[in-house]
């Protein structure tokens, strides 16, 4: 065996304490720029729609706010995991619609309020594992995959009860969105909160949440690693399709009508709203906060044009140049790569 | 050399088996078809997503039972080039009639001319024609000017019996002529009536669940908005809601048009003060008994527009408006 | 000496791509302890043999034992997980992860558990510091996409090493690190394969390397093993090569053939003579002169960046006959004739997703501001390719389908025809064996026969010491040291110029 070389330098062996680093709330804020753009954002539209309409800042409205907000937030952190592992899920708005559906339905028809929510959410769960299914063993792309599912869950949404919508007839139902859990809270903010917490604490601080970010960063490597590529992806999924049930659960408890249409809209604001807060569509980054601050900003949007009164027919092009102003600022903030 | 053998042969029993499935479908196409005892009317929905035009397809098909007639249906999900793709399925199929709910009426002129070429009686129901054209059977449609008028008037009259002459509305697209007609009808009674229109949002996916957070912003801009113009169905059931949220039905007046067991329930439960109801499936029967007096020579009628009769929580049990909503709505819808 | 068992045992492999036949029956077997050269020719099938030992890629036959599990059942492929690690040519990092992340990633294995960002930081500054502490404290948290190649390779090799794999692949590891983060890199692999029962695999063409380093070498030639477990010092350099499939040491390619006085005042004429000027240096290159750059890699990449229009604020400043020449981005200076070539394929050459006919023309169509695709190019393709001695290349096959060394001519090719004014070249042949390098050297001097002026980066000392006529050193910071003429030019100023040993 040939002799260690005497090696130059200062090598001194393994530094138990790395040499400083930024402080923690410094470190906070280079790692959450977009987000706090965005935040910022949000913040200065609030100003510019109440200086218009002095009731935008009330604990009325921003209520409105929340709950018009809250099915969006619930499926943009779904997307959003799926969004980090570099695929996409158009099939939460049907998802939305056909769980709104069944519940209702399965409640007309005399089931209970619980067993009618798990038969819902049991959608979402079906949907996110087909979808998982498909992308990881069959190996087709994710658009692919979650488009047909996405075709064939608004049509049963139709075909369930003939297009007809239906009343939700229970009476106390709408406590689940509108009752109080912990006094004082409304338990449709509460559970939002309660997501989000969660999802950001588990991106950042559980493996799989690390794995997640891993295999949107370069799939092939990390399976090479040893991540266990195909289980992350279809827990993704899985997760995505139930956060949409539960939005639509939580929805139909506040509306106390389901419809066949009633997630259309959404899938595409979902994915608006994760990109807005940061998320790269090609996978590899994201965080929790920023997809909230999205749909929050989305539904912001919304709320100002209605209360300002903007025609109609300029509300897309108001829409468009905010989120554009919004995105750009962050992005020079960024600097040119 | 025995690859290439087996291969012939092969090819060979596919070739003659695809020749002999060719032959049958071609005896059979020619064959299955009897000369039908009974003509068929098509109808074609703008869209079948929501209620009103499936309620339209339930008077439609009913009537055409009763007439003696077949029944099948289309839909040409809001585009002008499937409408007019379904109008030539519709009649290569042999049909021999169409009622038709055009997805709007600039798009109906193409149609009208194809159908004319080929002698095919055709009726409109719930949207008419291009202003203009005369190549049709009949137009079977609500007169959306009368109903704005009169929605507008009982609106000013809601909100001025609490106190105040704001009043907020939630509209349908305003692309659309049935729209443009009903605003031009209310804003001219509510402005006869001194009651001041100060905001219209219209409604982009046609849901409840968008029609509540509009209303809640309506009222959230102007919170001394007395009364709401809801233009379509879902209007009503969203601004019940709101207003459910608020604390302040009964103090804040809703009206609504097109109906259906939804809004009628709230109706009788007081959230909403009056429904002026569009005769869905009542434009169905009479489009579909139109293009039947057409085909057996009968005297047609060219124009027959429907009034929506309003009904109100004092009105609802009348026999003659229990009559009406049967006309609004198929019972497999819900309650009356 | 003889281990009881082997820890790898890969007999008769057979690997085709397509109709290329690249392994056929190679035999490779490594015993736990030891350090195993793996050595061959460009496209003897080294990469393809370690890919398929990681389960990267499969084999069409042959047993493949490792740990005494067979590969092909998936209770092999299970035991398999986490015990290899590799480090290949092209780097497989997480770019979007930290540099912590990276390192400690691999030894997370529980997905439900708590990922601690402080021991995974901790653990990666371990793994980094075996091989260089500074860089180790600075870059632990920062984002891999933000590293440099050299910083990248770096992190792969902590990787490999922190994760307590038995059998380490190597694959040429020390291409991007300097003389003493090698120097490290092998003292930690003789301690980790004195202390466990791991093995190390090394690919290299670095005789001196090889025999730093090694114990026994497995020698690969046109897909088969011409030399299976020899121990090192059993084999001279001439036998090595010689079983490698490669022509006989190459001694000095022997003297620049300098062109005729007429012949230079043409080329002087429709080429220009460039300038070019720096801090502290002046640099006149007439058509034809090779100027090597030596150290870095800061100095040479902020020159090199500069020539390409890749600098925002250059600090080196080009003139070509009195005229500025400044262009703002690297599509204006393959326009204007200047023309790029870099070691780094993956990131900076081959467009992995088109053709090989695609990558060759890609320049051409550019100077040449094409619109349309002509029908000569397939001609002109092969033309090119027949002049650079590649044989195995389909046209419109996936430049995958190439050995690295072959892409690299590649590279070359693009710009062989457009006779540029200017070539410059990053590290041309990185990862390149001897025979493809003398290929290689004879391109560069053809196309400054004809009149390119030439800008070449080497880390290799070598290479500059025999093929250039001016060298500008640059110490580690960046700084130029000085401009050494040809005949100055010796292993130890260069070492001493750059702070660098090569």
């Amino acid at each position: 065996m040939a002799e260690p070389l005497h090696s130059s330098g200062t090598y001194q062996g393994a530094l138990s304490v790395p040499a400083s680093r930024p402080s923690m709330i410094g470190r906070l804020i280079s790692d959450y720029r977009t987000e706090l753009a965005i935040a910022l954002a949000i913040l200065v539209l609030e100003g510019v729609v109440s200086a218009l309409v002095p009731n935008a800042l009330t604990r009325g409205n921003l209520a409105d706010i929340g709950q018009a907000a809250s099915p969006l937030i619930i499926m943009a952190i779904g997307q959003l995991l799926v969004v980090i592992t570099g695929g996409i899920d158009l099939s939460v708005g049907s998802v939305f619609s056909l769980t709104g559906m069944i519940t209702a339905l399965a409640m007309v028809h005399g089931f209970g309020a619980v067993p009618s929510t798990a038969l819902g959410l049991g959608i979402g769960f079906l949907t996110g594992l087909v979808n998982g299914l498909l992308v990881t063993v069959a190996g087709l792309a994710p658009f692919v995959v979650t488009l047909i599912t996405y075709a064939a869950g608004g049509s049963l949404a139709f075909i369930v009860t003939n297009g007809q919508s239906l009343p939700v007839p229970d009476q106390s139902y709408v406590l689940l969105n509108s009752g109080a859990l912990v006094p004082g809270v409304v338990n449709y903010a509460l559970f939002c909160v309660v997501l989000l917490v969660a999802c950001e604490l588990f991106l950042r601080r559980a493996v799989a949440g690390r794995w997640l970010y891993a295999v949107g960063s370069n799939a092939n490597a990390s399976r090479l690693l040893g991540v266990p590529v195909r289980r992350t992806v279809l827990a993704a999924y899985l997760g995505s399709g139930l956060l949409a049930s539960f939005a639509s659960v939580l929805s139909l408890s506040y509306i106390s009508n389901a419809e066949a249409t009633a997630g259309s809209n959404l899938m595409l604001q979902a994915i608006a709203a994760v990109v807005i807060g940061g998320a790269s569509l090609f996978g590899g980054t994201g965080s929790a906060i920023g997809a909230v601050l999205g749909a929050v900003m989305i539904t912001a949007i919304q709320n100002g044009v209605n209360l300002i009164g903007v025609n109609s027919f300029w509300q897309g092009s108001v829409t468009a140049v905010v989120i554009l102003i919004a995105v750009l600022v962050d992005r020079i903030g960024k600097g040119r790569r | 050399m025995t690859a290439n053998k087996r291969t012939t042969k092969i090819g060979r029993t596919i070739g003659l088996a695809s020749a002999a499935f060719t032959l049958a479908l071609a005896v059979g196409a020619v064959t299955a078809r009897p000369a039908e005892p009974k003509p068929t009317v098509a109808y074609i929905a703008p869209s079948l997503d929501i209620s009103y035009w499936q309620w339209v397809a339930y008077g439609v098909e009913k009537k055409a039972a009763e007439l003696g007639m077949n029944y099948v249906g289309y839909t040409s999900e809001n585009s002008p080039d499937m409408q007019m793709n379904n109008v030539r399925t519709a009649v290569t199929r042999g049909v021999k009639a169409i009622v038709i709910g055009p997805v709007s009426s600039t798009s109906t002129p193409p149609v009208l001319r194809f159908l004319a070429q080929h002698h095919i009686p055709v009726a409109f129901a719930g949207i008419g024609p291009q202003p203009g054209l005369t190549d049709y059977t009949s137009s079977v449609t609500a007169n959306n000017l009368e109903t704005g008028r009169a929605e507008g008037q009982f609106v000013c009259e809601l909100a001025k019996a609490r106190g105040g002459n704001k009043i907020g509305m939630l509209s349908l697209p305003l692309d659309r002529e049935n729209a443009q007609k009903y605003l031009k009808g209310a804003r001219e009674t509510i402005k006869a009536g001194g009651c001041d229109l100060v905001e219209i949002i219209q409604t982009h996916g046609l849901t409840v669940r968008e029609a509540v957070t509009q209303a809640n912003d309506l009222l959230t801009a102007h919170p001394d908005i007395k009364a709401i113009y809801g233009m379509y169905d879902e209007a009503g059931t969203g601004a019940a809601k709101a207003l459910q949220t608020r604390g302040l039905v009964g103090k804040v007046g809703v009206a609504v048009a097109d109906g259906s067991p939804t809004t009628i329930k709230l109706l009788h439960e007081g959230a909403i003060q009056g429904i002026f109801l569009q005769e869905a499936v009542g434009q169905g029967i009479d489009a579909t008994q139109q293009v039947w007096n057409a085909l057996n020579g009968k005297t047609v009628t060219k124009d027959l527009p429907l009034t929506e009769p309003l009904v109100t929580s004092k009105t609802i049990d009348e026999p003659k408006i229990q009559v009406t909503l049967k006309r609004v709505y198929p019972p497999s819808a819900g309650a009356y | 000496m003889q281990a009881p068992m082997f820890l790898l045992e890969a007999r008769s492999i057979v690997k085709s791509f397509g109709p290329t036949r690249v392994l056929r029956g190679v035999n490779f077997l490594v015993a736990p302890g030891e350090v195993h050269a793996l050595l061959g020719g460009n496209g003897a099938g080294k990469s393809t043999l370690l890919k398929i030992v990681t389960g990267d890629l499969s084999h069409d036959a042959g047993n493949l034992v490792f740990a005494g599990h067979d590969m092909a059942s998936p209770a092999g492929a299970e035991a398999r997980a986490g015990r290899i690690a590799a480090v290949h040519q092209e780097l497989a990092l997480l770019p979007h992860l930290s540099v912590a992340e990276n390192v400690a990633l691999p030894l997370c294995k529980r997905g439900l558990a708590l990922f601690r960002p402080a021991e995974a930081r901790r653990f990666a500054v371990d793994a980094l510091s075996l091989i260089d502490p500074a860089f180790a404290a600075e870059a632990v948290d920062r984002k891999v996409a933000e590293l440099t190649l050299h910083e990248g390779q770096l992190v792969e090799i902590a990787r490999a090493i922190g994760s307590g794999a038995q059998l380490l692949l190597l694959d040429e590891p020390t291409a991007n690190l300097t003389a003493p983060e090698a120097e490290r890199l092998f003292t930690i692999l003789r301690r980790l394969v004195s202390e466990r029962p791991i093995a190390a695999v090394f690919v290299s063409h670095r005789m001196q390397e090889i025999r730093q380093i090694a114990d026994v070498c497995t020698i690969l030639r046109d897909g088969i093993t011409s030399a299976d477990r020899v121990p090192v010092h059993d084999l001279t350099d001439v036998e090595i090569i010689e079983r490698m499939g490669q022509q006989s040491a190459a001694s000095a390619l022997g003297p620049m053939p300098h062109p005729s006085p007429s012949t230079a005042v043409l080329l002087r004429r429709s080429f220009g003579t460039f300038h070019l000027s720096g801090p502290a240096t002046e640099i006149e290159l007439p058509p034809g002169r090779i100027l090597g750059l030596a150290g870095g890699p800061t100095g040479p990449s902020r020159l090199i960046d500069a020539l390409i229009g890749e600098a925002k604020k250059p600090i080196w400043k080009l003139c070509r006959n009195g005229q500025s020449v400044a262009p703002p981005n690297p599509h204006a200076a393959a326009a204007s004739g200047i023309g790029y070539v870099s070691g780094d394929r993956v990131n900076k050459g081959i467009i992995a997703a088109l053709p090989i006919i695609d990558n060759v023309m890609a320049a051409r169509r550019i100077v040449e501001r094409r619109i349309w695709v002509g029908w000569g190019e397939p001609a002109e393709a092969d033309r090119l390719l027949d002049t650079l001695n590649i044989t195995n290349g389909r046209l419109w096959a996936l430049p995958a389908t190439m050995s690295g060394g072959t892409q690299q001519k590649l590279l070359i090719a693009r710009w062989l025809a457009l006779k540029p004014q200017l070539l410059v070249l990053e590290e041309p042949t990185r990862g390149v064996d001897i025979g493809t390098k003398r290929e290689i050297y004879t391109l560069i001097r053809t196309m400054a026969g004809l009149g390119s002026a030439i800008v070449w980066w080497s880390t290799e000392h070598a290479e500059l010491i025999s093929l250039c006529e001016l060298v500008i050193a640059f110490d580690v910071q960046g700084e130029p040291t000085g401009a050494l003429a040809a005949a100055e030019l010796s292993d130890e100023r260069l070492a001493a110029a750059t702070g660098m040993a090569a």
